[in-house]
């Protein structure tokens, strides 16, 4: 009995934390950079205004779906995505694309820890 | 050998080579890894090109198409073995290239996803019963050369054509961590399950059937097989090569599908936007035709019931029935409300685990000289047949352990 | 090869399709039904085609699925209506006319028969 209660601590700890959460932080930062490509391409008349608003609705869902997957959405990282979440679509493409750039630094933090 | 016959069959293999599957891991294997995937793409292609030579060539000597072949060589509890992994396997990805289109027409005119997906789902029953198989393929195939823009947009950003070359040597990039190398192992397994998958053999080989293939097609049988597929799997590397140009350098990790088509729009504005959709949506809803016929064939032949659409709906019922079914299975699926991309990695992964079982007996009867004559595998195709065998059967082992290990790739 | 000469009967019959004499599909050889006793020589009498030959080949489980699935029917093929066997077995007479295809026929009547090109 204390073995299978020790083996559950065990693989709840190594679901939970910033490791855990590496995929979901990857996936706004790329979200991020995206989003800003978009936004720069559509300044510069390159895109239709539906692909524009379609790709902005599928995107934001998919950050609210990371976010929701955190298993510590009140960390650093957690507070970054939901900002990056409550920006307007029509963001500018360099506001945007500072948050990636932050979201690459925890990033590469954790991949290095 | 009809002139005209033979380039429509090359178009026709050119313009239904990519499908959603390999859409989105082009785009995300040259963004995470620049050119060096290339030569995985390119290993893949030679992979299909083989087998799909080995089907067309048994269907034109033989006159079976492989599921026939399957259950005989393989006996009745295997058979049903790879039946319903081959079912799961083509269901899923069906679904996958179902959602793909329905996220299509949504990027193209904002209509809403579920009812593109109810609606499309409707244009592929009608567009079966209606129109006989050489139309079928056709239309789709060629109306899917509307891809050879990605070509022309890579053209046009003025890449370095030398590294893009170098991607087609064998490499493992240097100074990878254990992780990245682990991401590295999945995408190459991924490629090569996305450029291999079952549903193309199936659907060629009962299509060289459709077609009443005879000794006479060999030459047909194997220029469409290599052009085809090597002209289609260049549309799929100038993705992969345009997103490495494009997305890598600024950290964009395609998180959808339909940033794939921003490599269009970047150079060409709004027109090459739509002729990249366009491209994707006939790619993509060819491919969900193909695979939902795919495995209508399979069953009809592993049970022996009549079968093909160059016999009218009513003339074949229970292959009428099956195919119907299977698309409303699809789109129930697609209902669920499941992400399109993760149905991609599920039909990805299902697809590597079905390889070996289906191209084993393949390459056992295309060598078998009691059906096969002078037709039969020379010696490059046996040794090619038997190492591609090897590396996909090696590819099938390795699947899962680094789906686990690396997030479905996502590291 | 003929139906009267010698035969394996795993790789050379068990699993082949049925081609009747108007070229259609009907069914694939499910078992086989053999004469003989201990001692004599031993003869091919019959083809067995259908979900019920399935019983001897598939574990219980999948038997009791295959019932639910495709019910239990078999159609007995005497060997006196091959033709010949290669890689399909061809038989002498239409597949309605020796009891095979009836699902077929059945499910016929779900389809509309217009509308194709």
């Amino acid at each position: 009995m204390r073995i299978f209660l020790l083996s559950v601590l065990l693989l709840s700890a190594c679901s939970k934390g910033p490791n855990a959460d590496l995929q979901y932080i990857k996936q706004a930062r790329s979200i991020a950079a995206e989003w800003a490509l978009v936004n720069e391409q559509a300044e510069l008349g390159k895109l239709t205004p539906t692909y524009v608003e379609s790709l902005h609705r599928w995107l934001r869902d998919d950050l609210q779906t990371a976010i929701s997957s955190l298993s510590e959405p009140n960390s650093p990282y957690g507070d970054q995505m939901k900002a990056l979440l409550a920006e307007p679509p029509d963001t500018a493409a360099f506001a945007l694309r500072a948050r990636a750039e932050s979201l690459k630094q925890i990033e590469d933090g954790l991949e290095s820890a | 050998m009809n002139p005209l016959e033979l380039t429509l069959g090359i178009m026709t293999a050119v313009g239904g080579f990519v499908d959603i599957s390999e859409l989105v891991f082009a785009a995300k294997a040259g963004s995470k890894f620049g050119y060096a995937l290339i030569w995985v793409f390119a290993l893949a292609t030679l992979g299909i090109i083989i087998f799909s030579e080995m089907s067309g060539r048994v269907a034109a000597v033989a006159k079976q198409p492989v599921f026939n072949l399957m259950r005989h060589r393989l006996g009745l509890k295997l058979g049903l073995l790879t039946l319903a992994a081959s079912i799961v396997s083509n269901l899923i990805t069906c679904a996958a290239e179902i959602g793909g289109v329905s996220l299509i027409l949504n990027y193209l005119t904002g209509a809403p996803y579920v009812l593109m997906a109810i609606g499309m789902t409707a244009v592929f029953v009608t567009s079966i019963w209606v129109l006989p198989f050489q139309w079928i393929e056709r239309v789709y195939g060629l109306l899917g050369l509307f891809m050879i823009v990605f070509a022309a947009a890579l053209v046009a950003i003025c890449p370095p054509w030398n590294q893009i070359g170098g991607g087609f040597v064998p490499q493992v990039p240097a100074g990878l961590t254990n992780k990245e190398l682990l991401t590295f192992g999945y995408f190459t397994v991924a490629i090569i399950s996305a450029v291999m998958f079952p549903y193309e053999v199936y659907f060629y080989s009962s299509g060289g059937i459709e077609e009443g293939w005879g000794p006479k097609d060999m030459l047909t049988n194997r220029l469409t097989s290599v052009l085809g597929m090597a002209l289609g799997s260049l549309l799929a590397i100038s993705i992969l090569a345009s997103s490495a140009q494009l997305f890598g350098p600024v950290n964009v990790d395609p998180e959808i599908p339909g940033s794939a088509a921003l490599e269009a729009a970047i150079p060409f504005g709004k027109w090459g936007l739509i002729l990249a959709l366009l491209g994707m949506l006939f790619a993509v809803a060819g491919a969900a035709v193909e695979t939902c016929m795919a495995n209508a064939y399979s069953i009809s032949q592993f049970f022996g019931w009549v079968w093909g659409r160059h016999k009218k709906p009513w003339e074949a019922p229970r292959f009428t029935i099956t195919w119907i079914i299977l698309f409303l299975l699809a789109l129930a699926i697609v209902l669920t409300g499941v992400d399109v991309m993760m149905l991609v990695e599920f039909a990805v992964l299902f697809s590597i685990l079905v390889l070996p079982l289906t191209y084993l007996p393949l390459l056992v009867l295309a060598g078998d000289k009691t059906y096969m004559r002078e037709y039969a595998n020379g010696p490059i195709a046996k040794v090619l047949g038997w190492l591609y065998f090897a590396i996909i059967t090696g590819a099938a082992i390795a699947a899962v352990p680094l789906f686990v290990l690396t997030s479905g790739g996502n590291g | 090869m003929t139906p009267d000469g010698p035969i394996k009967l795993v790789s050379q019959l068990l699993d082949l399709p049925l081609l009747d004499s108007e070229g259609k599909y009907c069914g694939i050889v499910d078992d086989v039904e053999l004469r003989g006793r201990p001692g004599q020589d031993v003869q091919l009498r019959a083809l067995i085609v259908g979900p019920s030959a399935y019983k001897g080949r598939l574990p219980g489980w999948c038997m009791w699925l295959v019932k639910k699935v495709a019910g239990a029917r078999e159609t007995r093929v005497s060997m006196e209506d091959v033709r010949t066997i290669s890689s399909v077995v061809h038989l002498k007479r239409p597949g309605p006319e020796l009891g095979l295809n009836k699902s077929e026929n059945a499910a016929r009547r779900w389809l509309p028969n217009k509308g194709a090109l």
